[in-house]
């Protein structure tokens, strides 16, 4: 054996290198993760962010509570013992703060221009995935002083939008595509949620409900995951008890069904009113013409004013939630603070506090079935009839009529109670609720706003949008002399609607449509009779370079075809490519290879 | 089956060739004369809304490529929005005309609005469908007015 053979068979493997290679083979071939596996893990790794961002901004919250009242209970009972100038000053300096705080930001970063967006749900809905750091702490910020000094607004807003943030920046630390992206953010939300309510079922079906539009498995798995994992690590640092303990309830006699099943349509009718009277108070704050600093307290003043009558008009409603369900209220005395609670979170909200309406929604709703639930009691006294249940109910109601998601409203009124015996008449509720709600309002809570961002986003992408940027040189021509034949021909080549027809110079003369042509291309008597310029279209719609993007997606309604002629001025005429809509789209999808 | 050919037009481009002037026996030194005198017989054609203008499009489609079928036919066209529905002149010539080098005994004159490409594809196709071959010409060559030169496309080609 020479050297030669002997480094030869040095090299060739042996049999058990082999077989451990291909045993290697095998296991990368099963085990790879795929990119749905690859979300799912960090999925759950936002879950676990999700609700450390959430508890820290609570924490600081309850930290700026003391700050500002000396106590560390809850807000109500911290207001309870205030004198009546603080309980008028405590809400107004936050107010005056948060607003500060809104303006400064607003000061300092709006000359930045972000590729990024301040809110969660446009985020995941339109935007590319990214959220602005600067202005999600700069909102939460003003939140937390809002929230602290006893505004009526609910805290779940800046608390997802902390969480979506921590998966957008995930997101974007992985560098992952737009969609996975987008994805996250939506986990973020979700998991933000789920630590709020300790509810990630719910907060699920929120985010794909009201967010997503649609409940599908593929993006529900890592968003339920990532609730999940939440709400664990929530329940985690502060215990397991659902928000509102259900007592337990029982239905005295069958006959009580019937009242209690038409919960739903009283609470489905209201909604309507309380949407409208929330974009009322909207409407009258932004006609009043003062730097928001002075606005937001302004609203804390009013909530202020309203505490010296009653504290327990302060914060998110979720202390007198629970006082409602365990303790005996009279009628008139929920009626009290279900009027003076709207009004306040009508001025909270109309002045532009950052927060959410969630809670304060789920207080009315629940208020309003109590008094249902007492006029049932007055009326038919033999049902024995709770009407704490009618409250649970009514929550449960009022929040899927005002948001528009029946199923999030089911799932959610049933985890902050965990009450089975309730959930039939959650069902039933719930749906007849949104159905009633449904014939009067068609602009849901979460819904207007994603509507206007939505457009807002779109006509955004729109003015940015270079049609130079998408134009595809070189397309298919031909001269004005053209016969048939080899019209026909090369619409049998190329998979085109139209053939642009151009003279010498390149100027652009009109359009050949299939359409036009489509029933005569088997007619060999047309041949060589008819030429491209007895059948062109000169007034085909084309666009030039200097034109914006709209006009171009003007021209295609007009044109209704699939590409656009793109010449260089509209006065030489000159083709030099053409725009087609897919490409728009995908632009517009944020796909930006081509 | 003939009959069937004929009816696969629609009705309203059987109406345009029914309301299509006949030109028995044209003469003429060239083709611009020839396409002149068709023209001027379009004169007072209720659809015809400038004379002109139709005349300045045949001419600039005849430069562009004359439109000239095998078998002597010429059909001189333009689409244009100077006639406000299609509008047709044909004519028969016994002493043949010279369009180029192609010596031309048929000639349909068409004008067309632009909207109408369809009808206009229809009517073209239509009519150099049923004018190919000898007898055919020759049989249209034979009409003495409209009536029977329309007649003459319901007949067997040959």
């Amino acid at each position: 054996m020479d050297n030669a053979e002997e480094d030869t068979q040095k090299r060739r493997l042996s049999p058990l290198f082999r077989r451990l290679l291909k045993i290697k083979v095998w296991l990368v071939d099963r085990f790879r993760l795929s990119e749905r596996q690859i979300t799912l893990i960090w999925a759950a790794f936002v879950g676990v962010l999700g609700a450390c961002a959430s508890e820290s901004f609570r924490e600081a919250s309850s930290l700026l509570h003391y700050a500002a009242t000396g106590s560390d209970s809850g807000i109500i009972t911290s207001f309870e013992h205030l004198p009546w100038w603080q309980r008028l000053a405590v809400p107004a300096i936050g107010g005056l703060l948060a607003g500060l705080t809104l303006w400064l930001g607003n000061r300092l970063f709006s000359s930045v221009r972000q590729k990024t967006t301040t809110d969660y749900m446009e985020a995941i809905v339109v935007g590319s995935g990214n959220i602005s750091v600067r202005a999600s702490i700069v909102k939460s910020l003003s939140a937390l002083f809002s929230i602290s000094t006893g505004t009526s607004i609910g805290r779940e807003g800046p608390l997802v939008q902390l969480s979506s943030l921590v998966a957008s920046l995930v997101a974007r630390m992985r560098n992952f595509p737009i969609p996975q992206r987008r994805h996250l953010v939506a986990c973020g939300a979700a998991a933000g949620i789920a630590s709020a309510y300790n509810a990630p079922i719910a907060a699920s079906f929120f985010v794909a409900e009201i967010i997503l539009g649609t409940v599908v498995v593929e993006s529900l798995g890592p968003i339920i995951l990532a609730s999940v994992v939440a709400a664990f690590t929530s329940q985690f640092l502060h215990g397991a008890e659902p928000l509102y303990k259900s007592p337990g309830f029982n239905l005295h006699t069958q006959w009580e069904m019937i009242p209690l099943s038409c919960v739903g349509i009283v609470l489905g009718f209201v909604a309507p009113a309380y949407l409208r009277l929330l974009r009322l108070a909207e409407r009258l704050f932004s006609k009043i013409e003062m730097p928001v600093p002075l606005k937001l307290a302004l609203g804390g003043a009013i909530v202020g004013l309203l505490a010296i009558y009653n504290p327990a008009v302060c914060g998110n409603g979720q202390g007198l939630l629970r006082s409602l369900f365990h303790q005996g209220w009279f009628w008139d005395e929920i009626l009290a603070i279900l009027l003076l609670k709207l009004i306040a979170t009508a001025t909270a909200f109309g002045s532009g506090v950052v927060g959410g309406v969630f809670t304060p929604t789920l207080f009315t709703g629940a208020a309003i079935g109590m008094l249902y639930g007492q006029a049932v009691l007055y009326s038919a006294p033999w049902l024995r009839s709770d009407p704490a249940m009618y409250g649970l109910v009514g929550m449960g109601a009022f929040i899927a009529a005002t948001t528009g998601a029946p199923l999030m409203g089911i799932l959610m009124a049933f985890e902050l109670t965990l009450d089975y015996a309730l959930a039939p008449f959650l069902m039933v509720n719930c749906v007849v609720a949104y159905y009633c709600s449904s014939i009067f309002e068609r602009r849901f809570m979460y819904g207007e706003s994603l509507e206007r961002k939505g457009a807002a986003f779109f006509n955004q992408q729109l003015a940015e949008m270079n049609i130079r940027d998408l134009v595809r040189i070189n397309p298919i021509t031909l001269p004005k002399n053209a016969t048939f034949a080899q019209i026909a021909e090369t619409f049998v080549q190329h998979r085109f609607q139209h053939i642009y027809i151009t003279d010498k110079e390149s100027r652009l003369l009109g359009a050949v449509s299939l359409h036009d042509v489509k029933t005569f291309l088997d007619r060999p008597e047309l041949e060589t009779v008819v030429i491209a310029a007895d059948i062109m279209n000169e007034d085909f719609p084309r666009v030039s370079p200097r034109q914006g993007m709209s006009e171009a997606l003007h021209k295609f309604s007009e044109a209704n075809s699939e590409r656009l002629p793109v010449v260089d001025d509209l006065s030489s005429q000159r083709l030099i490519g053409s725009i087609s809509k897919t490409d728009i789209i995908l632009h517009l999808a944020g796909d930006q290879k081509r | 089956m003939v009959r069937e050919e004929f009816l696969v037009i629609s009705r309203k481009s059987v109406e345009h060739l029914r309301a299509a002037i006949f030109i028995r026996d044209l003469k003429a030194e060239s083709d611009h004369e020839a396409i002149r005198k068709m023209l001027d017989s379009l004169g007072g054609s209720p659809q015809v809304k400038d004379l002109e203008s139709l005349s300045a499009a045949v001419f600039e489609r005849q430069e562009t490529e004359p439109p000239l079928f095998p078998g002597g036919i010429a059909f001189p066209h333009a689409r244009t929005d100077s006639v406000s529905a299609l509008v047709m002149v044909f004519a028969t010539c016994k002493e043949a005309i010279l369009f180029g080098t192609t010596r031309v005994r048929l000639i349909f004159l068409i004008g067309v609005p632009k909207h109408a490409g369809a009808e206009y594809l229809e009517i073209i196709s239509f009519l150099a469908r049923h004018v190919r071959g000898e007898r055919a010409v020759d049989r249209l060559m034979e009409a003495t007015d409209l009536s029977s030169f329309l007649a003459a496309f319901a007949e067997p080609n040959g």
